[in-house]
């Protein structure tokens, strides 16, 4: 709800989900710019940002990479503007040098960079632990508790970052970005600050005699955060059990507490500035307790820097459990209320009832079919997949090959026929296949080939395409291009003709970057199963590199954009299971429109669904299925 | 009863495979180009057209003798047959191999109305073969000449059923020419308003496509355009000229699955056609069956066809060849029965005398 984010009503309260919150913090510190490169769980901030960006009198745009991104904050930072940089935990370590590096010279206006980690790597291919860069890098790192923190904290992180002159990092988590929770409005400042004439030694550069002043920086965050109103105590002064906890595992401890009735005896300590630690805040609430229970998300991040402090304090005498001592949280995956209640009611040996309201008798169960995440009906990924299936079984060994990020990743799994050999990170796939390929002049016989979605190869195949070209591999690098960041929600990238601001914009020809980098460049059509087969077969078995693009629009895009051509079965001439193919539409192609009739026994089309691409028409072994207006 | 996962399991991984083509173009998951042929998925089915109709799956000889050779004399080199002559054509066509005997026997098919389509071969940009199906003097002449490495021809069926061609006359290699009976034993939709007469060619063996790859390797840059086999070895018309190597060189490309085929004549067929090796411009035609003799009748009878007595030695010496092929591929079939890589080998039963003569 956007606008709830640019709403002039200081001190009134919205139910806003925490991407909503960050972004209002954003705009309540005054930024003038902001850049990320999208990823699950905070795509939704610059995605809002960019809608209201004209009407806020800012900058917001979807950079081609996250490093892109971050380091034109910092650029827009040397015109002492205030710029919010975000991305997801892959995304920071695309980031990583540059981080280490803004680390060393410092900002001038704000920087925020925000991460959003996926616990349990919901819509990621990994779990991981941001934080570590925060600390690697020396920088001050914020965690909001509650969506209000969100809010606030991404504020205070501006204030903070000009303070210092140095970026704030401020992570959260899933839960915390797409969760909701009441937020309370703060003033909208009056007037933005405009940028500001770069003096003559006015630098931002990074050299590493910066190293002691940076340290210095750390110190002085140190200092704030251990009077930050966004560390607090809750409960007893002297608790059988300390809960030290950030993030989203504030709500799940005092949830616990509650359900197991220790408010006497477990007390929680909130810490929302967690690098570096308020150690003299931690010191007092350690030496209080026996027993110290860290509750966070991913890694034992505070856990491990907690027990460096117990380390360096002889004196202090405490057990401490997480998820590496005293195991007492799984080493993986996501945190969540029954977790961290059985571990408080462990180490305090509390026990609680079972909720018994909860239980459905097992004859008023729902069964929910397992399903299996597959390709949307129409989306042209599933015939690339078919094609490569196909294509690549005809070829000495079977070709191999080597994924990367996007909806395509999806070709792993059954949905593309388990036809990934190799998956890695963004742009990932076109490096492995060019070392790879390379093997084939010692004698190695299997043909290679690389998969980026059109997004992804702006974002991190063009150094790896040089590269594949500039060594001639033998291998073949496939462009799933379906004009969309699709995966993420469709956000713009440099093949599409508008901004994250909606400005109109000269789309970057993938073909032609592909051609001027000197590779021989085919185009064609996923949706032509047959002819493409044939494209493929012959690439993959010609030498040195080859460029192949399959483009065709995301199916999701062509049924927003509202025509769709009827597809039907002809009950007369589908032979049911009578034909040879063994249900060939709904069981192995695969796609969501094709069903089958159980009472006709005949193949049928979900025509809900169904986008009238009429790619299964053309596989249909007895021309059954039907296209309006004929086939593709 | 097997279907296509018995198809990939004892025909494909065992490289059985003849590419004759009759498992492709009504099953979604079969899928060839050039000579590679894929399984792409299984498709669930116990009783599979695929496997009953494979040339390299158990063929039952006895039962399709007694169908299609009821009146033919049977011989345990060359098959059954009403008998083998010596002809030539007396009107040549541009490009024919040896006595244009084939050329001749489909001009006289489609004037006399045997057939409404041919099912041929020509070959493509270079050497490479390309079945069609064909309907005039036109394609007759584009389809002389001899090809040399395997085509997926018998595909075709399903085209010239769809063309709604009533009657066809089909050229084929022995493999395909046993697909063809097995289709026809087996009644599948195709055949049922569709009548083929079959003139099947000598064979040896045919050759992997990976050939084209040497030859581009041996003559870059030059277009392959033409090749023949004549008695001194291997010729090959480039666009930089002629070139010539021996036979050994092409034994190394020979395909796989040939090494497995018993059949050197075309036994199956209604006539048989193939080189004469006593003598250029001639060429050994078996009428195996009185629908042959018909079709043979008319070709004389037009003038088209020179027919002439068979020498007596050559019939021993065809008999040899045609023995030898059938006594050292039927050493690789035990072969790999004893390796147990076949489950189901090309039918022995047909050859048991042959275990007699070689032990």
């Amino acid at each position: 709800m956007e606008w709830m984010i640019t709403a002039r009503e200081t001190g009134k309260t919205y139910l806003m989900q925490g991407n909503e919150a960050i972004a209002r913090g954003a705009l309540e510190a005054g930024i003038r710019f902001a850049a990320a490169y999208p990823g699950s769980p905070s795509s939704e901030i610059l995605t809002m940002l960019g809608h209201v960006a004209k009407d806020m009198n800012l900058y917001a745009e979807w950079s081609t990479n996250e490093t892109c991104s971050f380091e034109a904050c910092m650029g827009a930072s040397m015109g002492k503007v205030r710029s919010l940089c975000i991305a997801k935990q892959n995304g920071l370590l695309v980031i990583g040098d540059a981080l280490h590096s803004a680390a060393l010279s410092g900002c001038k206006g704000g920087v925020v960079l925000v991460v959003a980690d996926d616990p349990s790597a919901h819509s990621s291919t990994n779990e991981f632990d941001a934080r570590h860069q925060a600390r690697s890098a020396s920088l001050p790192l914020l965690e909001p508790a509650t969506f209000q923190e969100a809010k606030d904290m991404v504020k205070w992180a501006f204030e903070l970052s000009e303070q210092l002159q140095q970026v704030v990092m401020v992570r959260g988590v899933t839960r915390i970005h797409h969760g909701r929770g009441n937020v309370t409005l703060g003033d909208l400042p009056a007037e933005l600050k405009a940028p500001e004439q770069v003096g003559e030694w006015d630098k931002i550069v990074a050299v590493n005699w910066f190293h002691d002043l940076m340290l210095d920086k750390l110190d002085q965050a140190k200092e704030i955060f251990e009077g930050s109103s966004f560390n607090a105590y809750v409960g007893p002064d002297e608790p059988d059990l300390l809960v030290v906890t950030s993030g989203s595992g504030w709500f799940y401890s005092q949830e616990a507490i509650d359900t197991l009735e220790l408010k006497e005896q477990v007390g929680v300590l909130k810490l929302g500035c967690t690098w570096p630690l308020p150690k003299q805040l931690l010191l007092k609430h350690l030496n209080r307790s026996k027993k110290v229970l860290v509750v966070e998300e991913v890694d034992p991040f505070l856990e491990q820097n907690v027990a460096a402090i117990i380390g360096h304090h002889p004196g202090i005498q405490v057990e401490i459990s997480g998820r590496c001592g005293g195991l007492a949280f799984p080493r993986t995956g996501e945190l969540n209320p029954d977790l961290v209640r059985n571990a408080i009611a462990g180490i305090m040996q509390a026990s609680f009832p079972a909720p018994s309201s909860t239980v459905i008798p097992v004859d008023e169960q729902v069964v929910i079919p397992l399903r299996e995440l597959t390709f949307c009906a129409g989306c042209p990924h599933r015939a690339s997949y078919f094609i490569l299936k196909q294509s690549l079984g005809m070829q000495v060994g079977g070709g191999l090959v080597m994924g990367d990020i996007g909806c395509y990743t999806m070709g792993g799994q059954r949905a593309g026929h388990y036809g990934i050999n190799a998956l890695g990170c963004m742009g990932g796939g076109i490096n492995m296949a060019e070392g790879l390929g390379q093997l084939t002049r010692l004698g190695f016989k299997q043909p290679v080939i690389a998969l980026a979605g059109d997004s992804t190869f702006f974002h991190s195949c063009l150094p790896g395409l040089v590269n594949a070209r500039y060594h001639n591999s033998n291998m073949l690098f496939i462009v799933l291009d379906n004009s969309a960041t699709a995966m993420t929600g469709f956000q713009p990238h440099p093949g599409i003709n508008v901004t994250a601001m909606g400005e109109a914009a000269e789309p970057v020809s993938i073909e032609k970057v592909a051609q001027a980098i000197g590779c021989q460049v085919t185009v064609a059509d996923p949706y032509d199963v047959e002819n493409t087969t044939e494209i493929i077969y012959r690439l993959a078995r010609k030498p040195g590199l080859k460029v192949l693009i399959l483009k065709r629009e995301c199916a999701t895009l062509v049924i927003r954009k509202g025509s769709r051509r009827r597809v039907w079965v002809d009950p007369d001439l589908c032979r049911g299971d009578n034909c040879g193919c063994g249900r060939f539409c709904s069981r192995v192609w695969g796609c969501p429109g094709n069903i089958w009739d159980y009472e006709a026994n005949k193949a049928q089309i979900d025509e809900v669904v169904c986008i009238g691409c009429g790619v299964c028409a053309s596989l249909c072994p007895a021309g059954a299925i039907k296209v309006e207006g004929g086939e593709v | 009863m097997p279907g296509g996962r018995d198809l990939k399991n004892d025909v494909i991984n065992t490289s059985l495979c003849a590419l004759c083509g009759a498992c492709l173009d009504w099953c979604p998951y079969i899928k060839n180009l050039d000579d590679n042929l894929v399984i792409t998925f299984d498709c669930n089915v116990t009783d599979g057209r695929c496997y009953s109709v494979c040339p390299r799956t158990h063929t039952d000889w006895k039962l399709i003798t007694e169908k299609f050779f009821s009146d033919a004399e049977s011989t345990n080199e060359i098959g059954n047959l009403k008998k083998v002559y010596l002809v030539k054509s007396l009107e040549p066509v541009p490009g024919q191999q040896d006595g244009g005997a084939v050329s001749a026997l489909l001009k006289t098919a489609l004037e006399e109305n045997f057939a409404e389509g041919l099912l041929l071969t020509t070959t493509g940009e270079s050497i490479e073969p390309v079945s069609f199906i064909g309907h005039d003097l036109k394609d007759i002449s584009r389809a002389a000449g001899s090809k040399f490495m395997a085509s997926t021809g018998l595909r075709k069926i399903m085209e010239a059923s769809q063309q709604g061609i009533r009657s066809l006359l089909m050229v084929g290699r022995p493999c395909q020419i046993q697909a063809l009976r097995k289709m026809q034993m087996k009644n599948i939709d195709q055949l049922k308003d569709m009548e083929v007469f079959s003139i099947g060619l000598f064979c040896m063996w045919s050759l992997s496509w990976d050939f084209m790859d040497y030859l581009q390797h041996e003559y870059p840059g030059a277009k392959i355009e033409s090749m023949a086999i004549p008695r001194h070895g291997v010729e090959i018309i480039t666009s930089e000229g002629a070139k010539s190597f021996s036979t050994d060189k092409i034994k190394e490309y020979i395909r796989p699955g040939c090494h497995y085929c018993l059949d050197m004549t075309s036994e199956l067929a209604d006539i048989s056609v193939g080189a004469f090796e006593a003598e250029n411009g001639w060429n050994t035609l078996i009428v195996r069956n009185s629908r042959g003799i018909r079709l043979l009748r008319h070709a004389v009878e037009k003038g088209l066809l020179q027919v002439e007595e068979y020498p007596a030695d050559q019939l021993q010496f065809l008999k040899q060849a045609s023995f030898n092929k059938k006594a050292r591929n039927l050493y690789n079939i035990k072969e790999l029965v004893e390796l147990k890589a076949v489950k189901t080998p090309v039918e022995l039963s047909h050859y048991q005398y042959l275990e007699g003569v070689n032990s």
